[in-house]
């Protein structure tokens, strides 16, 4: 019961409600798309995961940025986790965009600027973790990470304006500042798009902060081992 | 007198049978090629002559089935660029082109309709809209992956979270904090 309990954040009861009332949109509400069918659908999915994958890396780079400004330890949790959610961002992203191309586009992958790029995002969150994995502990493995944490991000806004500058098999941006006045949505596919992005960012939210606490109490637990270590020390001289 | 009639009966009947069947089967040929459904895909192959003239090209559908499509001087075109211009010519009039339009198509995954007799392409056009499967395996299987995925990275940390609150609480029972 008590694991149950754990569980039940107020930020997951969140998503999860405004992923019930975004399931039911895409799959009863929304009118099927003409062009693709209903494979159409899982633009409600991949989308929000995308822009989790990137929320992410802004989380990592603003987070690293205000390590190497502040030396505090609570900026370099943030920015591992975000780093870590990021991760699992990325591969739903990458293998949601593959399922869909595969019907839509008839291949799997293409080396095509957008998903170059995605993937490259990818790569750069697995760097981020295997460079914290590796690196011998302490202060200099924290401001080398927050460095590439921090270049690392100037590969989002490629991403995000890749579909206009190469233009190639990816749809034009139908969100955001870049978005062209003849590519965006309908107001129903934007309701529901809207509806799905905030569910997923809730979700995203949720995971940061359990990944978090986690990180938290993995630093106690060094600290407390090491508090236990001198102890035995004192008592042994 | 009998035998030369029946010899001639004979043969009336198994020329009547040999036609009977030859135009049956004829029928049939033509039937099933008026029949053949238009075929919607993506251009995957595009073969040209020394001349640069187009010969053949390859669609794959959307269960991923390459069709290798021959032409003729007849064949014709129906095919928009980037910003939506229609090109629309004959493969006799303008050889080069076409084989320059599927490339186009190519390059951009934009997907066509092909109408075609025993592997001979009649017209190529931009794919007719709505004419895409509902493929819901698809769609499936994205949803499923992608829940499946967090869940198990949520319950992967609501795991690691306990045990590492299970260990603080020993260590902080044995040092005696």
């Amino acid at each position: 019961m008590n694991k149950v309990l754990d569980l039940l954040d107020p930020l997951l009861i969140l998503s999860a409600a405004l992923m019930g009332v975004a399931l039911y949109l895409i799959f009863i509400w929304v009118p099927t798309e003409t062009n693709q069918g209903a494979v159409q659908r899982i633009l409600y999915f991949h989308v929000p995961i995308a822009w989790g994958s990137m929320l992410g890396i802004f989380v990592v780079s603003g987070s690293s940025f205000m390590y190497l400004w502040k030396k505090n330890e609570r900026w370099d949790r943030l920015a591992v986790a975000s780093a870590e959610v990021g991760v699992v961002f990325g591969g739903m992203m990458l293998l949601s965009g593959m399922i869909w191309a595969r019907p839509v586009w008839a291949v799997w992958w293409t080396g095509e600027a957008k998903l170059t790029t995605a993937l490259i995002l990818f790569f750069i969150y697995v760097a981020y973790l295997m460079f914290r994995a590796y690196f011998p502990p302490g202060a200099q493995r924290q401001r080398l990470a927050a460095i590439i944490g921090v270049i690392g991000a100037i590969d989002t806004p490629i991403i995000y304006f890749a579909a206009n500058l190469w233009s190639q098999a990816h749809p034009p941006i139908i969100t955001g500042p870049g978005a062209d006045a003849d590519s965006t949505l309908g107001s129903d596919l934007g309701t529901v798009l809207l509806v799905s992005t905030l569910a997923f960012t809730f979700l995203f939210i949720f995971m940061v902060q359990t990944r978090y606490k986690i990180r938290k109490s993995e630093d106690d637990l060094v600290e407390l081992k090491r508090s236990s270590s001198a102890s035995v020390m004192t008592g042994a001289s | 007198m009998i035998n030369t009639l029946t010899r001639t009966g004979a043969i009336q009947v198994a020329f009547a049978i040999v036609l009977a069947v030859s135009v049956s089967a004829a029928m049939t040929e033509i039937s099933s090629a008026e029949h053949v459904p238009p075929l919607s895909g993506i251009v995957v192959g595009v073969e040209t002559d020394s001349n640069g003239n187009l010969t053949r090209f390859a669609v794959s559908d959307s269960t991923g089935t390459v069709n290798t499509f021959t032409i003729f001087d007849g064949t014709e075109f129906g095919l928009e660029n980037q910003v939506g211009d229609r090109w629309v010519s004959t493969q006799g009039a303008e050889p080069m082109e076409s084989a320059r339009r599927l490339r186009d198509h190519r390059e951009r995954f934009a997907p066509i309709t092909v109408t075609s007799e025993n592997g001979t392409a009649f017209s190529v056009v931009e794919r007719e809209e709505g004419k895409l499967e509902t493929n819901l395996g698809y769609l499936f299987a994205v949803f499923a992956v992608t829940w499946a995925l967090f869940f198990a990275y949520v319950l992967y940390m609501g795991r690691k979270q306990r045990v590492l609150q299970h260990e603080i609480a020993k260590l902080k029972g044995t040092i005696g904090l």
